[in-house]
């Protein structure tokens, strides 16, 4: 049962349980529901059926309703009240369903409402540059909005991520293909070079130049700058061209200390399986700073 | 203070009736017949006649000592939406409960209070009743979401009136019925209160759904260009944005007195939290018992139900 089990998980177990007097309603329906609870061993006793005690004395609470209640002319103004009806059965454990039944019943009620207001000619609405105290502070309604703007930032980051995985993937997919068709071109003009040679060879070298075919190669194109992004680098630079970035600025010092600790230790690991601590590196200072006595003041000499 | 109102009242009263030719008889009201004369009581509702009722009523907001900050916190929040109540400070007592909240209603000089309890710094029971000798209703208030909770989103000025929306099963049954009264009363505005600000940019939600009451309060958001029309066809952009608090609650009982008196009407269907979490403990604690029975009762069965030698039984023995 749904409020049950509200109950349940807003509850901790705790070590002693003491019975409330207050709060116990019926003694004779609870014992009994704990007996037969123990008795048949089941798992999830509540109170399964309404507890024959309860008392219900109608003609007392009508009595009381019209004690309390406002006369029956007062203008609707002052109750605001309005009753919605509701359909169909919600149930409570459907959390959405719940909610957009209480939603429609508001929305319901609001048009109603504006409808009458209308008819009366009574303001309704609130117009946009009246400005009063509201009952969330502006500090709060700042977070709430820091935290919408985050959330829907997530969400366009998950986009972009995607995309840029699914892009990666298809860029990788057309660059295969770009390979194999080089290779394959490649290949392929190897092998006219060679029928051409076979030819030229069984044809006995008397024909001149004019029955040389045109090979693909043969136009200047290859020579024309090739479609690569980074020019000026090596094909064996494993850094692409990026190792020199941001050293303008470094000191001598430094760059001198960069650029050991990188021909040592950059750009793949390890440059092979060389020794280490040799009688060469015993004395080899170029990774240490200098003036290493003057640094740290603060420390007691 | 509140002389000074009533006998401004009295006065502005009378030349009114004199106007009105031949003299009535009073009209009946709550305290019986009344007379022009007679000092009109602060903490009533004064339907005069029925073109100047004035809706005067006033809740008193208290809570319980060792009270959580949750439910601290829906405390002040209802105290925020109702501009028509007053907050007083935590009342100690155990016993006695109901005459000290008595007293303290009538100093205040209040019609109605709004009573947490917090038990065990777990559960939240609410009293809603009325002061003099009004009914009154104990709930336990579950489903505790604040205004503070970030995914409320919505807010609308402090202190306009809302609009009260019940669902159809409040005229179901006449405990409903009491308790819909009850509520108009108390969590509605009172119409040019002190306090209270003009436009309406918010509902409540009363909703009966499994015999609980769920309560919900939604800004009401309309796109509009100017003042105070609605632009053609608003009527169906308009959007409800939830500012909260958001609780759910369980009647208990209702009393016929303030605090206490007969009781009128128990939940039948209402389960204690002390009960629940002890059952729940008592399902756990008798997890071992449990088993070694199982394991007798297996036992008792297989000795009862021998079972047929199996033929390849000896099929691998030496």
């Amino acid at each position: 049962m749904g409020p049950r089990s509200k109950d349940l998980s807003l509850l901790q177990v705790e070590n002693n349980v003491e019975d409330d007097a207050d709060d116990v309603i019926d003694d004779p329906s609870e014992e009994e529901e704990s007996e037969s609870e123990s008795e048949s061993e089941q798992e999830d006793v509540k109170l399964m059926e309404p507890s024959k005690t309860a008392i219900y004395n109608r003609e007392g609470l009508v009595e009381r309703l019209e004690d309390i209640s406002w006369p029956e002319n007062v203008d609707w103004m002052h109750k605001l009240s309005l009753d919605i009806d509701q359909e169909k059965e919600v149930d409570v454990n459907d959390d959405l369903a719940r909610e957009l039944a209480f939603y429609t019943q508001a929305l319901e009620g609001t048009r109603l409402a504006f409808e009458k207001f209308e008819s009366m000619g009574l303001p309704f609405l609130r117009p946009p540059d009246y400005y009063a105290e509201m009952v969330k502070t502006d500090a709060h309604m700042q977070k709430v909005k820091g935290k919408l703007l985050a959330q829907k930032r997530q969400i366009e980051e998950a986009e972009e991520r995607r995309k840029s995985r699914e892009a990666k993937r298809i860029a990788k997919e057309v660059q295969a293909e770009k390979l194999k068709e080089r290779a394959k071109q490649k290949k392929q003009e190897i092998e006219e070079v060679k029928k051409w040679r076979k030819q030229r060879q069984q044809s006995g070298f008397k024909d001149g130049k004019d029955s040389m075919p045109d090979f693909g190669f043969e136009d200047g194109k290859s020579f024309e700058r090739s479609s690569k992004k980074r020019p000026g680098v090596s094909p064996w630079d494993r850094s692409g061209g990026k190792a020199k970035q941001g050293g303008g600025k470094g000191n001598d010092k430094n760059k001198k200390n960069r650029d050991f600790r990188d021909s040592k230790f950059g750009f793949g690991g390890k440059k092979g399986m060389k020794k280490q601590n040799t009688a060469e590196t015993t004395n080899d200072f170029r990774a240490f700073n200098k003036g290493g006595a003057a640094g740290n003041k603060k420390r007691k000499r | 203070m509140g002389k000074k109102r009533k006998h401004s009242e009295t006065q502005a009263v009378e030349p009114k009736k004199k106007d009105e030719g031949a003299p009535e008889r009073p009209k009946r009201t709550l305290m019986g017949w009344k007379d022009k004369e007679e000092v009109q009581t602060q903490t009533d509702s004064n339907p005069e006649s029925p073109q100047f009722f004035r809706n005067k009523e006033k809740v008193m907001v208290t809570c319980s000592r060792r009270i959580n900050y949750r439910y601290r916190h829906l405390m002040l929040n209802l105290v925020s939406l109702l501009p028509h109540c007053k907050k007083d400070n935590k009342v100690e007592s155990r016993s006695s409960k109901g005459a000290t909240l008595n007293e303290l209603i009538e100093l205040r000089g209040c019609s109605s209070a709004l009573f947490f309890e917090c038990r065990k710094h777990q559960d939240l029971y609410m009293w809603m009743a009325r002061c003099p000798n009004g009914p009154s209703v104990k709930f336990l208030v579950n489903a505790v979401h604040t205004m503070e909770e970030l995914k409320l989103t919505g807010n609308h000025l402090k202190g306009s009136r809302p609009l009260l929306t019940f669902s159809s099963n409040f005229e179901k049954d006449a405990h409903w019925k009491l308790l819909k009264e009850m509520i108009i009363q108390i969590f509605g505005t009172p119409k040019e209160h002190r306090k209270s600000k003009p436009y309406h940019d918010h509902v409540f939600v009363f909703s009966i759904v499994d015999d609980h009451i769920w309560f919900r309060n939604y800004q009401i958001s309309v796109p509009h260009n100017e003042s105070d029309k609605m632009v053609r066809g608003g009527l169906d952009k308009m959007t409800l944005v939830e500012v909260g608090p958001r609780f759910c609650l369980n009647p208990i009982k209702i009393f016929a007195g303030s605090f206490g008196g007969p009781t009128l009407y128990e939940n039948p269907f209402y389960v204690s939290p002390n009960q629940i979490r002890a059952l729940e403990k008592r399902k756990k604690a008798g997890k071992y018992a449990k088993k070694v029975k199982a394991k007798t009762r297996r036992k008792m069965h297989e000795q009862s139900n021998p079972l047929e030698p199996d033929e390849f039984a000896d099929m691998w023995r030496e």
